[in-house]
């Protein structure tokens, strides 16, 4: 589980430098084999199950097709006209259908590799790093983590609001105006329930001693070490490698706000 | 030589700034000493918590009001600690289970005081195991904090403040969110870990029962946040054997019985007894007396009847139950361990969830069938949390939301509500926002609004939870009183004590299914360990009853 242990800090900040990397590109063929070299990473080396990840990847997949489909169909003028390609018995000037390419394998790119940190990553380890690598306050990060837990009892007290008042006699909303006066109906008791709750998390935390202060011993303790440099490196070796590749065929270009 | 205070209250006043003329802790002065096991007793809202808040040096840093007097922990003034560091000395479980943890799994957890402390990384692992060890939880250290149950979370409150090795323990209300079963055990655990580690012990509460045996020394505070008895605990319930009543306070069940024969017989304890044995001891002749009706359904009026129900979700089955009628007029009550699908049971008949198989009628006609409007005029649900059901703004129109609803003119809807609001005793709170209303008047609101349709069947989720003994009181009474009136109502309870005096039929649940559709009569007949497997109890009464009659047969041989 070589992705799943490295350290979170580092992966972050690799994902961050790699997708700030590959908007300043723009062409097809950097994302198209960057975005094959993540699923590798995350279907072979993370052993993420394909289901599982299809699951998640669909939806922007179908975006991505939709942004193809809109950005060939609707293209600019070409500066090329007499340069085409056939597309489902149609002709389309090669053109567009590169940018068009370009932009959706770059929604691709960004989103294989959100997948990549958010499935191999515990959130709760990713916040622990973030204060012991890059300084987060520790009010603000156990701060986080004990609202990150509210959440699912939050989606159950909703569950349970809902319930009770069509027990009521509160009818289920049927137009906007009624479905938004029944969402203000519910956000109050959810909200009081909230605050109170918040309210006794943060006394029990103080009186366990939480200053918020940066001075504390840690008992997972998250280190920067070589294989955590390692991942950096590959990964944004492996990127300078695609855009080379790129820049050989003769498709690379900057991005200029093509759209 | 004078014996060192662990705490010590000095002329402690307080006052909110929203009530300035009225203080919160009244000139409260008293001390615990080293190794002492003290109990501060007093009635919800005295100021109990507010106290603990002080104790743990968040008053006054964090208080919007008054604050006069001082307190010392470890003879050094409770202000003169820096901040955070008066949890290394005093550490406090709170009342509610959920709401104390800031971590995912119970080792983080237990680790997260442990940094605050700035223990070295190195000796945290064998700390949490030994705390574990003192709860009993060694088998959950790597598990999450949600798959725990109440009682588990409560003993890793318990445990995370261990780990600190505080030499003062505070417990506020520690066993109110948790059912009889887990708060026995919480007390038992309390009790072993008397015997390997060194603390003073001060338990804040609202109820008596289980403490007993541990406690000694009690000091009981009065609504207006005052002091009125400090000493022994045995000879402060026999001489404030009324006042406690009065205050709504949890007396210990023998107690209880104790006094109700004390009314009935004519006869005084010159020393109350505090545990069942200790009233079997004493010669008397106990009756029961019941107040509930004959049990036996009138068969026509069948309201409920399901067949075959299925409720699985996730490939396992909640609820897989046989037939069951439900008749209007009759007092059931839902029995079970937590988790053997109570809730599930009597929200599928109440036409709140849907089953997968099998289906449900109300007066023979399927529940599916009927308009959800016309439907929730028949069976009222009381949640566990009134809050979830509060829909307006002031008292008057929540309850009469769903005359209004109806299409009732305004007059008639003016007296129903107002006949309803004098029957929960709630007419002094109309104007009033429901989330202003005290624990007690909000689940009253809550059946209130409920029963203002007279509907047929009330179902009750755990109504008497975590309430006071005179809101208890209060709530029984209404619902006695709607029962006389011929509306059947199902409640889910923990309380023995009710079943033996309120159920004219239980239903004890298992694993989804219904183990046992019988009387209380022939409930209390089972052997105990088939009672235990379902984390049932006998009610005091049966207990004494038992006792006497042991007594009787050694008279006799």
């Amino acid at each position: 589980m070589f992705i799943h242990n490295v350290n979170p800090s580092i992966k972050a900040i690799t994902i961050i430098v790699s997708v700030f990397l590959l908007a300043l590109v723009f062409d097809p063929i950097t994302p198209l084999c960057f975005v094959i070299w993540i699923w590798i990473l995350t279907i072979g080396v993370a052993k993420i199950h394909w289901k599982k990840y299809l699951v998640y990847f669909s939806p922007f997949f179908i975006f991505a097709l939709g942004m193809f489909w809109t950005n060939v169909m609707f293209a600019n003028e070409p500066n090329n006209p007499a340069d085409v390609i056939t597309l489902f018995g149609r002709e389309f000037p090669t053109e567009d259908v590169n940018t068009a390419l370009a932009l959706s394998l770059r929604i691709l790119s960004f989103t294989s590799l959100s997948l990549l940190f958010l499935l191999t990553t515990n959130i709760v380890h990713f916040i622990l790093s973030l204060m012991q690598q890059c300084k987060l306050p520790p009010k603000l990060a156990y701060g986080i983590l004990a609202g990150y837990r509210f959440l699912p009892m939050m989606k159950d007290e909703l569950v349970l609001i809902h319930a009770a008042h069509r027990v009521r006699g509160v009818n289920r909303a049927k137009t906007m105006k009624e479905a938004f006066q029944q969402y203000k109906r519910f956000a109050i008791p959810l909200l009081a329930s909230a605050i109170r709750k918040a309210e006794r998390t943060a006394i029990a935390m103080e009186s366990k001693g939480f200053t918020g202060s940066r001075d504390r011993t840690f008992y997972r303790q998250f280190t920067i070490g070589p294989k955590d440099w390692l991942f950096l490196v590959m990964m944004l070796g492996m990127l300078l490698i695609f855009i080379t590749v790129s820049w050989q065929l003769g498709y690379l270009k900057w991005y200029s706000g093509e759209f | 030589m004078m014996e060192a205070s662990a705490v010590k209250v000095d002329h402690l006043t307080l006052f909110f700034d929203d009530i300035p003329e009225k203080p919160v802790l009244n000139d409260i002065s008293f001390e615990v000493n080293e190794m002492e096991n003290l109990l501060i007793l007093g009635p919800s809202g005295c100021g109990k918590s507010t106290l603990t808040h002080c104790l743990n040096g968040l008053f006054p840093r964090e208080l919007d009001g008054n604050m006069n007097g001082d307190i010392f922990i470890n003879q050094k003034n409770a202000t003169d600690y820096r901040n955070g560091e008066i949890s290394q000395h005093l550490g406090v479980v709170f009342q509610d289970p959920e709401t104390q943890f800031c971590m995912f799994t119970v080792e983080d957890e237990i680790a997260f005081g442990l940094e605050n402390k700035g223990v070295s990384p190195n000796e945290m692992e064998d700390k949490i195991d030994e705390v574990l060890g003192l709860v009993k939880m060694k088998e959950c250290k790597h598990r999450n904090i949600t798959t725990l149950s109440g009682g588990q979370k409560q003993k890793l409150a318990l445990a995370c403040i261990l780990a600190m090795e505080p030499e003062i323990l505070v417990l506020d209300e520690p066993t109110a969110n948790l059912d009889p079963v887990a708060a026995k055990e919480f007390i038992h655990t309390l009790q072993q870990l008397q015997q390997h580690k060194k603390f003073s012990l001060l338990v804040i509460e609202h109820q008596l029962d289980g403490w007993v045996s541990l406690i000694d020394r009690s000091i009981m505070i009065n609504a207006k946040g005052e002091i009125f008895y400090d000493g022994e605990l045995r000879h402060g319930i026999n001489k404030h054997r009324d006042t406690l009543e009065q205050l709504g306070i949890w007396i210990p069940k023998a107690t209880k019985l104790a006094l109700e024969l004390e009314k009935k017989e004519n006869h005084t304890f010159e020393n109350l007894p505090l545990t069942i044995h200790e009233l079997a001891a004493q010669s008397i002749d106990f009756k029961p007396s019941l107040n509930k009706g004959n049990g036996k359904p009138n068969q026509h009026d069948l309201a409920i009847k399901a067949n075959e129900l299925l409720w699985s979700k996730k490939d396992t089955d909640i609820i897989n139950a046989k037939d069951i009628h439900l008749y209007s007029g009759q007092f059931v009550m839902i029995l079970g361990a937590n988790g053997s699908g109570k809730s599930s049971l009597s929200k599928l008949l109440a036409g709140i969830e849907k089953p997968s198989k099998g289906s449900v009628q109300l007066y023979d006609k399927p529940l599916q069938g009927w308009r959800e409007r016309e439907l929730r005029t028949k069976i009222g649900y009381v949640f566990q949390n009134p809050e979830h059901q509060f829909i307006s703004d002031t008292v008057f129109d929540e309850v009469a939301f769903s005359l209004r609803l109806q299409g009732l003119t305004e007059r008639e809807v003016i007296n129903r509500v107002k006949a309803i609001l004098e029957q929960c005793q709630l007419t002094s709170f109309t104007d009033l926002h429901p989330y202003t209303l005290s624990q007690g008047q909000k689940r009253r609101l809550s059946v209130a609004t409920m029963i203002v349709d007279n509907q047929s069947l009330l179902f009750l989720d755990e109504p008497t939870f975590g309430q006071d003994a005179s809101s208890t009181n209060q709530l029984l009474n209404l619902l006695m009183e709607r029962h006389a009136q011929g509306t059947g109502i199902v409640m889910i309870t923990h309380d023995m004590e009710l079943v033996y005096q309120y159920a004219e039929r239980v239903l004890v649940m298992e694993n989804g299914q219904i183990a046992l559709d019988t009387t209380p009569e022939q409930l209390w007949s089972l052997t105990r360990e088939q009672l235990k497997q379902w984390q049932l109890e006998l009610p005091v009464q049966v207990k004494l009853q038992r006792l006497l009659q042991k007594d009787v047969g050694y008279v006799h041989s």
